[in-house]
């Protein structure tokens, strides 16, 4: 059962991926200009730090890392749950394109996972990289075992943490027609936010993105663990391994309120 | 024979937002919106019979898309009752639709990028069709759809005529028992309009692959249908067969003459006539007043007859009268 979900997966996924490079000039002009866009902004505002030398205490290389991270992170999201991307999501609903994936016999989450697959967002995948590398080279860190084991994770979490949000602002537009504003803040807006050191906020905000929805524990936390930074919030100790608990936790509300909205979708949810 | 298609008193309810008028009206939407219920599909009932083609007709907004999706699980009812081959559409959605084939003219359920071939073959995956019976049917399909010029082509590629012939083909790959066509010839020309209704005859008398049919092109219906289902307003307002409906709301038949001597007065009673022109005239009459046989022997009784020809009601007129004139609303 779950394998042959996963063949279906790649089988699409496959599609996808050699309808992209059919042209390949194009393909590579397309990453190129993702990824320098991006690139561009994190040197003007490493030229910005330059002159005020940090940003709450946090020195460039150790931005780089907070920076690069989410952006490695973001960008795989953005490759992976392309099908979910509530602006498409809401054409794809619009044009009939759902309807015509429910009328084959095949898993639908799977179906819509396996209906886009960006591979331009390779762009800002090499951004992340390159930025990260950057803050290696700026503020090293040093690789003990249990911070290269965690890496990954932290990676991972962040992935399903912004997934979910993908999912769920797709969810939502089975009601709103029309693809909402307020999710992009959250997705893109969240990713931009997590890119600096927390602490530079107001209280309140910091607040929402701890408590209500959970931003604070899947880059900044574990930024502190990996840069050996004090908290200054005094969460309990363990607060920088709760990132895969909020990736996790995110993704599976998204994919019940998903099941929830699709059944509403099909006229029982009211 | 047991009935492949069962639905009973079959209705769908949509409550809809609607918007009021100006500032006011817009803020008082925000606080308490105002509900609006809609009734898409209201108690519609029929069966059918494995093998049968039906067409179901009606005007734009009558209903129809609506029981489409319903009959093909896509949307869940307010009420009623759908069976089809044992299987309610809406409640095992994966399984159900392996054991239906449908086709949207509008869309296209192939992939867009891929080659046509490369579309089939997913589409086998899918649907787990054996390979030997997977080869059979394509072997088939090429050969009476005339696929090989462009089973190569990418999709987005292909003139809309081709691509419909790829779609009725992948949604018959795996042996369909029912098979659902919403606008089969939307926007073809004459000749592919041609090909695709000798193909759905085709499927339904030598695959014995039971169908519903919508269409706003009553050619479609004249040639491939026996029984029509017709609903408006959501409600269904005729299910027999064509003949039938001739007959109830048919208008009137006309009957053309070519006389062998100019005469300056053919009326006749019983019948209207319409023109008068040289040897030639046409006249209009009611069936259930007077046979055509009895107004034939009546002209002929009185001039010289070279040459006549009885004309039914035209499927269209007889459409057009009763989505117009409401003659199936009390």
């Amino acid at each position: 059962m779950l394998r042959r979900l996963f063949t279906t997966y790649l089988k699409f996924i496959q599609i996808q991926i050699l309808s992209q490079i059919q042209y390949p000039f194009s393909f590579l002009f397309d990453v190129f200009t993702n990824g320098i866009s991006l690139l561009i902004f994190f040197l003007s505002l490493s030229l910005v730090l330059q002159r005020f030398d940090n940003v709450g205490g946090w020195r460039l290389g150790e931005i780089a890392f907070l920076w690069g991270t989410a952006e490695i992170a973001f960008g795989l999201m953005d490759m992976i749950f392309s099908g979910f991307d509530p602006d498409s999501f809401s054409v794809m609903v619009r044009q009939g394109t759902l309807d015509q994936m429910l009328l084959r016999p095949a898993n639908i989450t799977i179906q819509i996972f396996g209906s886009r697959f960006i591979l331009r967002r390779l762009g800002r995948i090499a951004e992340g990289l390159i930025i990260f590398t950057i803050s290696q080279v700026l503020s090293p860190i040093v690789w003990t075992l249990p911070r290269l084991l965690f890496y990954p994770v932290v990676i991972f979490s962040q992935i399903l943490f912004f997934g979910g949000l993908f999912i769920a602002g797709s969810t939502i537009t089975f009601w709103t027609i029309e693809r909402i504003e307020a999710v992009n803040i959250l997705t893109y807006g969240g990713n931009e936010m997590i890119s600096y050191p927390m602490h530079i906020y107001p209280d309140w905000l910091i607040k929402f993105f701890t408590y209500l929805i959970p931003l604070i524990f899947i880059n900044y936390y574990p930024a502190l663990f990996f840069l050996g930074k004090p908290d200054p919030f005094g969460m309990p100790a363990f607060a920088p391994f709760l990132a895969p608990l909020a990736g996790l936790g995110v993704f599976l509300a998204s994919l019940w309120f998903w099941k929830f909205g699709l059944r509403y979708y099909q006229g029982t949810g009211s | 024979m047991n009935a492949i298609i069962k639905v009973e008193h079959l209705s769908k309810t949509f409550e809809i937002t609607q918007s009021q008028k100006g500032w006011s009206g817009a803020l008082r939407g925000l606080i308490k919106p105002l509900k609006k219920k809609i009734a898409a599909v209201k108690e519609v009932s029929f069966e059918l019979k494995p093998g049968e083609l039906v067409g179901y007709l009606g005007p734009n907004g009558a209903g129809k898309s609506t029981s489409l999706k319903m009959l093909t699980g896509l949307l869940v009812p307010t009420s009623g009752v759908v069976q089809v081959n044992g299987l309610v559409p809406w409640r095992d959605r994966t399984k159900y639709v392996a054991s239906i084939g449908a086709v949207f003219g509008q869309r296209t359920t192939l992939w867009w990028d891929l080659p046509v071939q490369e579309s089939f073959d997913l589409i086998q995956y899918m649907y787990r069709i054996p390979d030997k019976r997977y080869r059979h049917n394509m072997d088939l399909f090429r050969d009476i759809l005339g696929l090989d010029p462009f089973i190569n082509t990418p999709v987005r590629s292909l003139s809309l005529g081709q691509r419909m012939r790829a779609d009725l083909c992948a949604a018959l790959l795996h042996d369909p028992k029912l098979l659902f066509l919403d606008e089969p010839t939307i926007g073809l020309d004459v000749v592919a309009k041609d090909k695709i209704r000798q193909f759905i005859k085709h499927v339904n008398e030598e695959r014995k692959t039971t169908i519903i049919l919508t269409t706003h092109d009553l050619q479609d219906v004249e040639k491939l249908c026996e029984r029509v289902i017709i609903i408006d307003h959501g409600q269904l307002l005729f299910d027999g067969t064509l003949e039938a409906l001739n007959n109830r709301f048919g208008g009137q038949r006309t009957l053309q003459v070519d006389f062998a001597e100019t005469y300056p007065d053919v009326s006749i009673e019983g019948a209207g006539l319409i023109s008068h022109e040289g040897l030639q005239a046409t006249y209009q009459f009611d069936r259930d007043i007077l046979s055509a046989s009895d107004l034939i022997s009546r002209l002929s009784n009185r001039y010289k007859i070279s040459d006549l020809s009885v004309r039914e009601p035209a499927i269209e007129d007889t459409i057009r009268r009763i989505y117009v004139d409401k003659l199936l609303e009390n």
